[in-house]
């Protein structure tokens, strides 16, 4: 078996005295995709916004391929292969949706100010290699059609794969989705689980936090569950559903 | 049939270019012969004032950092150039390297103001900046003790006029039988550079580095996000931004022969904001029109008190408080018909203005749940 992609070690997050996060360990493996769900307030966006570099842990470990990935600024995560997406759809509002791909392809280019003066034949190439990358990002989320359309003027369900396509640009290894399915109606839902396969049958790793149940459950090879900042499930589906400690974080205890 | 059209847009836009080239060529000469000498200066300073306010528009039309102390940089680049080719210390160095590194110099100065102001936003971001303006402008006016190094609020005169070789700017020259006055001259070299800096503002819009600037301009936190390290790509703006006034500045210091802290103060930086954000900000034409109708806009309403006299007999408003209230009124009026500017760009009209075909599509998505 191949080693984990990510390994994260007793994560422990504290804002003043609220431990968000409390000594959460998992693992991912290459070619899953990984579900991390919980009540609301479990964490899970903290868990996020740690493994992203937004945030600093307060201890533990999280290592990426090998490499850790603590202290690390959010573009330098992005540089060894984690890209994300965001809860609350963060799309650069006023370029079109081509120009948003385009943005991803930042962290893997690299021509600077003299190049965009005297524009090279290499800075042509790497150009045009950007935009014929962004507009096969496109047509693999399948928003080809807007791709000259501003961010802002497309469709929520559209907007969420844009999202998606922009973080594809930065050719990551592992792809997190901060709540993809968030106030999404039933039928773009099933879209999105489709490409998400799709994703992975590509051979991409993905990471899913979500608050939906079913569509975690029905997704996922692997889920872990996160509740007041504490892993309490690890596992398959089928197993973590049936997992007590799941069912009474969801449901409440029993009654005494 | 394709290419034949391709040519044919080609060739137009060839002549189109002829034509504005003979246009502006001839420019001053017509000035000149319809309005008087006075105005070809009025024109140099036009250009000069392109150049600032496309150094501005990098800053803030581009990357979004709102600069409210601009002019520090004109002020940097234009000190840089007066003493170092002019009596106060004896230096005279020649015009092809002063100007690269005034460029330079202001490029350092706008990393420096860049680097502590990296966290800060929008008014906080417009208050750190004004307050570096005015240090500029106030250590300008205080460097003149214990050693004299700026000659404090006299200011420096007998500043070299631009020369290239031999060829002096400041001098009337004859070809072909045409005398050429030196503002004649200076229209050109500033044309020249402000063409040069139009070149250059084209062609980081459309690159890596100027998508990573509106990115960062439309979301900072997502454009990090994208692998941006918008620490870096930030003081670029700034220093990019910097340098185009520090050439400006060496400019001005060359033709005006004269400077002093008075030329630096804050009004000059909100002018110059003024100029962007009335032109179209983050649209080259746009910014390009607003500098040029803000510089000669303010200059015609000096005949203000001619009309008055004329139309009513005789003067019932100071002439000087009348035309700031025109020029006001002006503002506010283009601000209220034209939110995102005169010639805004798509982007910046997406911003400020839902029209009706947006509003339309907005509803169709709305509906559409068939997808």
């Amino acid at each position: 078996m191949k080693p984990p992609l990510l390994v994260a070690k007793n994560v422990s997050k504290h804002f003043g005295g609220l431990a968000a996060l409390s000594e959460a360990s998992f693992t991912i493996n290459p070619g899953e995709i990984f579900g991390l769900i919980g009540p609301n307030g479990a964490g899970k966006t903290t868990l996020f916004n740690v493994l992203t570099g937004l945030y600093t842990p307060t201890s533990g470990n999280v290592l990426l391929n090998g490499q850790p990935l603590l202290g690390l600024k959010p573009h330098d995560v992005v540089r060894l292969g984690l890209a994300r997406t965001f809860q609350n759809i963060r799309l650069f509002a006023n370029m079109t949706a081509l120009e948003n791909v385009m943005v991803g392809r930042h962290a893997r280019t690299r021509a600077g100010i003299l190049g965009a003066i005297f524009r090279g034949s290499g800075t042509r190439a790497e150009e045009a290699d950007i935009a014929q990358r962004a507009h096969a990002l496109l047509d693999l989320v399948g928003i080809a059609g807007h791709a000259h359309a501003f961010a802002q003027h497309l469709s929520y369900g559209d907007q969420r794969r844009l999202e998606i396509a922009r973080a594809l640009a930065t050719d990551p290894k592992l792809l997190a989705l901060d709540e993809p399915a968030a106030g999404m109606n039933p039928s773009e839902r099933a879209g999105l689980q489709q490409l998400l396969e799709k994703l992975r049958d590509m051979g991409l790793t993905l990471l899913l936090i979500e608050h939906d149940v079913k569509l975690v459950m029905g997704l996922c090879n692997r889920v872990a569950v996160l509740d007041y900042g504490k892993k309490i499930a690890e596992g398959v589906p089928d197993d973590v559903k049936r997992d007590p400690l799941v069912i009474e974080a969801y449901l409440g205890g029993p009654l005494s | 049939m394709n290419v034949l059209n391709l040519k044919h847009d080609r060739r137009s836009a060839w002549i189109a270019f002829a034509v504005l080239g003979i246009m502006l060529a001839a420019l001053p000469f017509l000035v000149d012969a319809g309005l008087g000498q006075s105005w070809v200066r009025i024109l140099d300073f036009t250009l000069l004032y392109v150049m600032l306010a496309l150094g501005l528009n990098i800053v803030v039309g581009y990357a979004g950092l709102l600069d409210l102390g601009y002019i520090a940089f004109y002020a940097v680049g234009a000190y840089l150039y007066a003493l170092l080719a002019s009596p106060h210390f004896g230096l005279h160095l020649p015009f092809w390297a002063l100007l690269p590194l005034g460029a330079l110099v202001a490029g350092l100065f706008g990393v420096m103001l860049g680097a502590p102001t990296l966290r800060l936003r929008g008014d906080y971001l417009a208050i750190v900046t004004l307050g570096f303006g005015e240090i500029i402008r106030i250590f300008l006016t205080n460097l003149n003790a214990p050693i004299n190094i700026t000659n404090g609020p006299q200011g420096v005169n007998m500043i070299d006029p631009i020369s290239i070789g031999s060829f002096s700017f400041n001098q009337t020259h004859r070809v072909l039988d045409i005398s050429i006055p030196g503002v004649y001259n200076y229209y050109y070299l500033f044309l020249a550079l402000a063409i040069l800096i139009i070149f250059i503002s084209l062609r980081l819009q459309d690159s890596r580095i100027g998508r990573a600037w509106v990115a960062i301009r439309e979301d900072e936190v997502a454009a990090e996000a994208m692998g941006i390290n918008t620490r870096n790509v930030k003081l670029l703006a700034f220093a990019m931004g910097a340098s185009f006034g520090g050439i400006s500045g060496g400019l001005f210091a060359g033709f005006q022969g004269f400077i002093s802290p008075e030329s630096f103060n804050l009004m000059e930086s909100v002018m110059i904001l003024c100029m962007i954000v009335l032109g179209g900000m983050g649209n080259i034409p746009g910014v390009i029109l607003g500098a040029v109708l803000l510089t000669v806009f303010p200059e015609a309403l000096r005949y203000i008190g001619e009309f008055e006299q004329y139309a009513l007999g005789r003067i019932v408003v100071d002439p000087a408080d009348l035309r700031m209230l025109i020029f006001g009124i002006a503002l506010i009026a283009i601000m209220i018909y034209r939110p995102a500017g005169l010639v805004p760009s798509k982007r910046r009209r997406s911003e400020l203005v839902s029209g009706p075909d947006v509003l339309a599509q907005e509803q169709a998505s709305f509906y559409d749940t068939h997808k």
